[in-house]
């Protein structure tokens, strides 16, 4: 009924292959990108900058790391370092004076590089294997920011963006800092939808499913796997770049550790595994849950509701977090996307329930 | 009915104008992290600041104003401090503390173009103390730059001089324990001693390559720069490595908890303070009488008078008393006159509470006095008077890193 299936017939590959085959999920997207766009003028500064800003930064590095884990199968434990190496050489070359715009490009492709070697360890090693790998790629990313001051910027390892524009926009205000985060993210989303759909995609698809599978069918796994980590990796560090200049706006290294990447990871499980929405939805909530239930729990607490210690006060929303992760994975292992898959799914042939796919 | 309803308002207003500036609810953001890093010492601090604003608020407040604390748990995270910041600052609160580095590092340049004062009490950066690149920023005690000039002269003082001895620096490997090193350099090269560093790894639960590396040293002082577990890690496995108590020299951060957790052999052992502990102290003695004793405490009676409570206590006893002082002009608090009241305190002790402090518009850290203390296996007792070591090295360091800050870093 909402979906109003009847007379959408796809008489030809062109209309079956379209995106978003349905008129209502076109007209979804478009509704959701219009108000993305229009949010500056339709939230207040406050929702703006402290939650719809870092949740698209967030959702555009859970898409680049959902690239990898998700489409490719490769685990990578360290993709907060891979977002500092972008951040920190974004900052660095824009000191040196290098145009914003070609900045970020690097800052992207240094990332990838650095990224793509250690990925080599991908190579020999799979699952918890290259976890260990990956993780090593954090520590080490982490230790070396720490300790090159030239690097880290001296005493306090606080680096601050200088001030940049973009395309001819400057871009200082919180409006314009939210409209290039929301054209990166858009632009890696509309990548990933399609890059599933190219040989690169499916051959990692292939890679993912079962390696040496692939390899009896021509896909080369050497440079398969080495393109995943480096597309993955230029992706991360342009997030982290854009994470650095549009939104924390002074860098440090705390900003990048090893909690970060476990975020990241949440986020890609938590949302589902190589879905674009899912990845929205993880980041929204792994990122945005703790801040809520802490203002609910402060706000019954206030209210004298729940009379208890700051300190037990502090702990109760990471528990009731904790349990709502193991409460959602549990009654749906494939994550918020599919939980919204299945609503879709249950609208789509709505009343007319036997007819479900 | 409605002439009374206008009557009554107009009574209201009348009554409202006689006042000079109306009485107002005074907010503080206290955004900090319960649940991460600095758990060590956040719960006893946090439970120190809002006794003493309750303290303020049974006592009548400040010219009528009361103070409310907004508390809220960041995890030590920026992202939920940037938010967390951004709500408080919507509620109208005008003073933040968030006793978290990346947190505090996230928000400088924001509360300076926003014009609310961050206290960055024992952390955050030291050239924040240059209140002229900083103006809205408050370390108020000393820095650890000040700290670590404060430990160098009590061990020459006390250590029988120190041209030609050996110092060696033991630190957590993260911009906080490498912090003091640029001072170390500087008084190195005016005293003629010399130090090494041995940093450990983050957090510091295994701290023994270090330590054995330190035996070789063989040096006549220590100086441990940590904080949290790692802090009775360093120094149990420096008594394990034939070095006495008494050589053991720390940062502020090693409070009563750490000796509980280190155990008898702790006796001897010296810190930096930058305020007294112990509750034989006016404030504690008041807050005992008309908080704890009423039931109106925000936490457990046994943390009253612990090292971190104190320190809680000694920082709202600063920025009340500027809140005092800013109210002076007649104007209402806002950022702007909170500011001018911190830079109007002059030789303010709080009762004997900590040394006196006198922030200007230009020194930001009050001056940098501290003293240094001896755990004597019950409590720490002062072994040194209030003072400040070296200020003008220290505000050498301070100017040139603020000049660095200014050029963007």
């Amino acid at each position: 009924m909402f979906y109003r299936l009847s007379g959408t017939f796809h008489t030809n590959y062109q209309a079956d292959r379209k995106l978003w085959k349905i008129p209502a999920d076109r007209w979804l997207v478009l509704t959701v990108f219009a108000l993305a766009v229009l949010a500056p003028f339709l939230v207040s500064p406050l929702y703006l900058g402290s939650y719809v800003l870092p949740w698209i930064i967030w959702s555009a590095a859970a898409l680049s790391l959902t690239l990898l884990m998700g489409m490719a199968g490769q685990l990578h434990f360290g993709f907060a370092a891979v977002m500092a190496i972008g951040a920190y050489s974004s900052i660095h070359l824009v000191r040196a004076g290098v145009p914003f715009e070609i900045a970020l490009l690097l800052s992207g492709i240094i990332a990838a590089v650095i990224g793509a070697v250690f990925g080599a360890a991908a190579l020999r090693v799979k699952g918890l294997y290259l976890v260990m790998a990956t993780l090593a790629m954090q520590y080490l990313v982490d230790w070396v920011v720490v300790n090159v001051p030239w690097i880290s910027g001296g005493a306090h390892a606080t680096l601050r963006t200088p001030a940049v524009s973009f395309l001819f926009m400057d871009i200082s205000s919180l409006a314009s800092r939210y409209w290039l985060a929301l054209a990166w993210a858009a632009l890696i989303t509309v990548f990933y939808l399609n890059v599933k759909r190219t040989s690169f995609g499916r051959s990692l698809v292939a890679i993912r499913d079962k390696d040496f599978a692939a390899a009896v069918i021509g896909v080369d796994p050497f440079k398969t796997k080495l393109m995943a980590f480096f597309t993955s990796s230029f992706l991360g560090g342009v997030s982290g770049a854009i994470l650095a200049f549009c939104y924390y706006r002074a860098v440090t290294p705390e900003q990048f550790g090893f909690n970060v990447s476990i975020q990241l990871v949440a986020m890609v499980l938590v949302g589902g595994l190589g879905s674009v929405i899912g990845s929205y939805l993880g980041a929204g909530f792994v990122l945005l849950a703790p801040i809520f239930l802490t203002n609910l729990i402060a706000g019954l607490a206030a209210s004298g509701w729940v009379p208890v210690s700051q300190n037990f006060l502090s702990h109760l929303p990471l528990v009731i977090y904790g349990a709502m992760i193991i409460g959602f994975l549990l009654f749906e292992p494939l994550g918020l996307a599919k939980i919204y898959d299945n609503i879709r799914k249950y609208f789509l042939v709505w009343p007319f329930r036997h007819a479900r796919s | 009915m409605t002439w009374m309803r206008r009557t009554a308002l107009s009574a209201a207003l009348v009554a409202g104008l006689a006042v000079q500036a109306p009485a107002e609810e005074v907010k503080f953001g206290l955004l900090q992290d319960f649940t991460a890093v600095y758990t060590f010492v956040t719960g006893q601090y946090n439970q120190g600041q809002r006794d003493y604003l309750t303290l303020i608020n049974e006592e009548g407040g400040i010219d009528g104003n009361t103070f409310t604390a907004i508390v809220r748990d960041t995890g030590n995270q920026p992202q939920r401090g940037i938010e967390a910041y951004n709500r408080a600052k919507e509620e109208g609160a005008i003073l933040f503390d968030f006793l978290s580095t990346p947190v505090s590092a996230a928000i400088l340049d924001q509360a300076g173009a926003d014009a609310r004062v961050v206290i960055t009490p024992a952390h955050g950066r030291g050239d924040a103390s240059d209140g002229t690149v900083f103006p809205y920023i408050f370390p108020m005690f000393a820095t650890y730059w000040a700290q670590a000039a404060n430990l160098v002269e009590f061990m020459k003082t006390n250590g029988g001089g120190i041209e030609g001895k050996k110092i060696a620096i033991v630190h957590i490997d993260s911009p906080f324990g490498r912090e003091p090193l640029p001072i170390l350099d500087a008084l190195a090269e005016q005293e003629g001693f010399e130090y090494q560093s041995f940093p450990y790894a983050s957090p510091g639960n295994e701290q023994s390559s270090a330590w054995s590396e330190v035996r070789r040293y063989r040096p006549d002082f220590v100086l441990i720069w940590g904080a949290g577990g790692g802090q009775a890690v360093s120094v149990r496995t420096a008594i394990q490595n034939g070095i006495a108590p008494e050589q053991i020299h720390s940062v502020i951060w090693l409070a009563e908890t750490d000796a509980a957790n280190v155990g008898p052999q702790m006796k001897g052992v010296k810190r930096f303070e930058a305020t007294a502990s112990g509750t034989e102290l006016p404030i504690i003695q008041r807050i005992q009488e008309k908080v704890i004793a009423t039931g109106k405490g925000s936490g457990e009676e046994a943390n009253v008078g612990n090292s971190y409570y104190n320190l809680g206590v000694a920082t709202m006893a600063v920025a009340v008393e500027a809140a005092r002082l800013g109210l002076e002009g007649g104007e209402p608090l806002t950022g702007e006159t909170l500011k001018a009241g911190f830079e109007k305190i002059a030789g303010y002790d709080a009762e004997g509470l900590m040394p006196p402090i006198t922030i200007t518009a230009e020194d930001h850290q009050g001056g940098g006095a501290g003293r240094i203390s001896e755990w004597d296996g019950e409590a720490w007792v002062p072994v040194s008077d209030w003072h400040a070591a070296y200020p003008e090295l220290v505000r050498k360091v301070i100017e040139e890193s603020a000049a660095h800050y200014g050029e963007g870093n």
